[in-house]
């Protein structure tokens, strides 16, 4: 922590201080940002290559109409009307809001309870339990995935006794979330635990001797200050299920009636360029989602700009 | 055998092709696109890049690298289905990295034809073979002399059933869809609801295009040649009779809607939950590979009728091989495309029938008593060719749209909506028809 912050302001005092002229102030400084280019240059050149041109290509894209039979045509913004008129992409947009709404803070408290937990234990059962947290994360999406689709069968299943079935319409969606909490939270409890684990001891004993109980610890003291790696883990919380694809695409063939090519507003833009070669509306409706995503996170980052330290 | 001659025939053909093409050429230009080119000379082996994902093609590929000198199949196992096409699409567009040949299944021929990417076979001797297909075979893959594919395989319907739940509960093997239906209600009630009639997966287009063809259905009027104009009629008065009676039998408990291709469907057809199960010519080496539970259970009748004593059949599935304007000796690829599972090839036809289960569509092999007396323990030691082959011969002709994704995408998810929220099937087909004529028109069509 302390290297961290001292070494931005140490290595300018090294040039600075023998206070010669305005010129070779100016060559140092200069050589400095020359310096910094070329650090940055490989993410850089990265960034540009692989982020920012795809990214105008498909911008580009986005403003042509292409049809089976008269082929690509400009068209300027027709696609994005077209998105925002459609009622499947706004069906899949409410969806995802909905989904997010619900599992942020389920996910968040969940992560949040685990991490405090550990935290405040250090017995050999806290070390297996945060590892045990945290194993779900390390398996790949679609392997977790296609693992829960058998666990949600009603023939080989082993809930199949409850007579429920996940992948109806009215289920599926708490399904869905279920592996979502399953995949993350154990991610963002070592997040918060990381935070928790960088805050100083002494707090703690100084609230003790004021007579605080180690719930009032945990929720007063503990909680607030890491308030900005809460901020960061739901941020990222409500991105992800925003561009929500991977599990609803994997559980599809189960039943496509409830999880519809619709589903959600990437499952839909998948399909339009990958089955119906509509790359151009596909685009359209990526930039218009980035859009959405783009926006939520900027009012969630304002809401919590006091307690994020992220601005 | 084909192989001895095929080089001689190689020769004589591409001189007379590169005459035609010629002669083409100076009559009409560079009308019809990149198809014309004027066959180049070879030299040494030619390599025909292949793409493919028939279960053991890999025999079927050596088995023909090692008769030919001078050519040589490089196979590709490009994904199954929508994986290869989608990286088919993006080939074609982009100029290259598409095959020379390449496994389209029927439904999806005019969805390439129109991209104008597929080379006319029949500029290269595709309608010598013509007669080896039943009727409406050939023109799944042909307009008029113009050839896009040559048939491989094909997914004639018939009605598995089992035979010991048929025994268990005195059923009688349906004729008629009523009939179908009665039995039904007789296994509900004889079973305690334990075991459905069958299942109806709303996840398969062909599946339920199969049903609409036996029905008389003709969901849309499409002709290659005439590539800006379609028809579509895919809320039918035949097709809506079809949904009626599914309809009717998952709404009584007759019939299920589990998924197909899913753990809990084959673990259906393995138990006892499925009595029947309304199977393409594909279907036994299918259901044998995933849900053999029930092996030597199981036997094969006629599709049940709508109308009594008649024979109206359907098809559900199928393939073919065509050829791609990326393909640098058009002649060869074509050849290629012809004679991998040609009428004469039966040494990949015993790999295709034996070990991947294929369908053939080349009568000469489907008729042969290698076929039809073949037996399967599957079965019970009965022969089912002789029930899938009379079906196969009497499959009436059906256009495919050239937008097949958005075709069955429409099918599949406004009836699985429908089976979910337990609304009307047939609104379910009025609501497909409204979206795909929209669609249509948006992608420039003549919708009629």
């Amino acid at each position: 922590m302390t290297e961290v912050q001292t070494s931005p302001t140490a290595a300018p005092a090294a040039v600075g201080p023998s206070g010669g002229t305005a010129g070779t102030r100016r060559a140092a400084r200069l050589k400095e940002a020359a310096t910094g280019w070329l650090f940055v240059l490989p993410f850089a050149v990265l960034l540009i290559a692989f982020l920012l041109l795809p990214m105008a290509y498909a911008f580009k894209i986005s403003l042509y109409r292409s049809t089976l039979i008269e082929g690509e045509v400009f068209a300027w913004f027709d696609n994005y009307k077209q998105a925002i008129d459609d009622p499947l992409v706004r069906e899949g947009v409410v969806r995802v809001l909905v989904f997010g709404l619900i599992q942020t803070p389920v996910m968040i408290v969940l992560a949040l309870v685990a991490a405090l937990l550990i935290d405040a234990a250090t017995s050999r059962f806290s070390r297996f339990f945060r590892l045990a947290a945290f194993v779900p994360y390390a398996v790949p999406v679609v392997i977790g995935t296609l693992m829960w689709g058998f666990l949600y069968s009603d023939s080989v299943g082993p809930f199949a006794w409850t007579g429920i079935d996940f992948t109806s319409t009215g289920t599926v969606l708490a399904s869905l979330g279920n592996i979502v909490t399953w995949q993350w939270a154990g991610y963002n409890m070592i997040v918060l635990y990381a935070a928790l684990q960088g805050l100083p001891r002494e707090t703690y004993e100084s609230a003790r001797i004021d007579g605080a109980s180690e719930v009032q610890i945990a929720l007063r003291i503990k909680t607030p200050m890491i308030g900005s790696a809460l901020v960061l883990a739901t941020l990222f919380t409500i991105m992800g299920t925003l561009q929500f694809f991977t599990e609803p695409l994997i559980l599809q063939p189960l039943n496509p009636g409830a999880i519809t090519t619709h589903y959600t507003p990437n499952i839909y833009a998948y399909q339009q360029a990958f089955s119906f070669q509509q790359y151009n509306y596909s685009a359209a409706i990526s930039f218009l989602l980035g859009a959405v995503v783009f926006v939520g996170s900027y009012i969630f980052l304002f809401a919590t700009r006091k307690r994020s330290a992220l601005q | 055998m084909n192989i001895g001659n095929f080089s001689a025939r190689r020769v004589s053909r591409r001189s007379v092709v590169a005459a035609v093409a010629a002669t083409a050429l100076a009559l009409t230009g560079c009308s019809s696109g990149g198809d014309d080119k004027p066959a180049e000379k070879p030299t040494g082996t030619v390599t025909v890049k292949v793409w493919a994902w028939y279960p053991e093609f890999k025999a079927v590929v050596d088995q023909f690298n090692a008769t030919h000198t001078d050519v040589k199949i490089e196979w590709t196992n490009a994904g199954t289905g929508q994986d290869q096409y989608t990286k088919l699409q993006t080939a074609l567009k982009a100029g290259k990295g598409a095959p020379d040949v390449v496994m389209l299944e029927l439904q999806e021929i005019p969805t390439f034809a129109l991209t104008k990417h597929l080379v006319d076979l029949g500029k290269y001797g595709a309608n010598d073979v013509k007669g080896d297909y039943a009727g409406w075979a050939w023109s799944q893959v042909s307009s008029g002399d113009q050839v896009y594919a040559i048939p491989v395989d094909a997914g004639p319907m018939a009605m598995m059933y089992r035979d010991d739940i048929f025994k268990k509960y005195n059923l009688t093997v349906p004729t008629t869809w009523d009939e179908y239906k009665a039995q039904a209600e007789k296994l509900k009630t004889a079973s305690g609801g334990k075991s459905f009639m069958t299942d109806f997966g709303a996840n398969d287009g062909g599946f339920m295009t199969g049903l609409f063809w036996q029905a008389g259905a003709k969901p849309y009027a499409y002709d290659i040649a005439n590539p800006s104009s379609i028809g579509v009629n895919v809320n039918s008065a035949e097709a809506k009779k079809v949904f009626e009676y599914w309809e009717g039998m998952v709404g009584n408990g007759l019939a299920d809607t589990t998924a197909f291709h899913t753990t809990d469907f084959y673990n259906g057809l393995g138990s006892e939950k499925y009595a029947t199960y309304l199977a393409a010519g594909w279907g036994p080496g299918y259901i044998q590979a995933n849900a053999g539970g029930a092996a030597g259970k199981w036997k094969v009748a006629p599709l049940p009728q709508w109308t009594a004593g008649a024979n109206a059949q359907g098809d559900w599935g199928g393939s073919s091989f065509a050829v791609t304007d990326q393909a640098k000796y058009p002649d060869i690829a074509a050849k290629v495309a012809i004679e991998i599972f040609g009428a004469k090839n039966s040494e990949a036809w015993k790999i295709g029938i034996d070990k991947a289960f294929l369908f053939p569509t080349v009568t000469p092999v489907l008729e042969a008593d290698t076929f039809t007396g073949k037996t399967y323990d599957f079965f019970g030691g009965q022969k089912v060719n002789e029930v899938f082959v009379p079906a196969y011969s009497a499959i009436g002709e059906l256009d495919w749209s050239p937008f097949n994704s958005y075709n069955f995408n429409q099918l599949t998810t406004n009836l699985g909506q429908a089976i979910e929220k337990k609304t009307s099937w047939t609104a379910a087909l009025d609501t497909a028809q409204e979206n795909i004529k929209t669609y249509a028109t948006q992608q420039g069509f003549k919708v009629q």
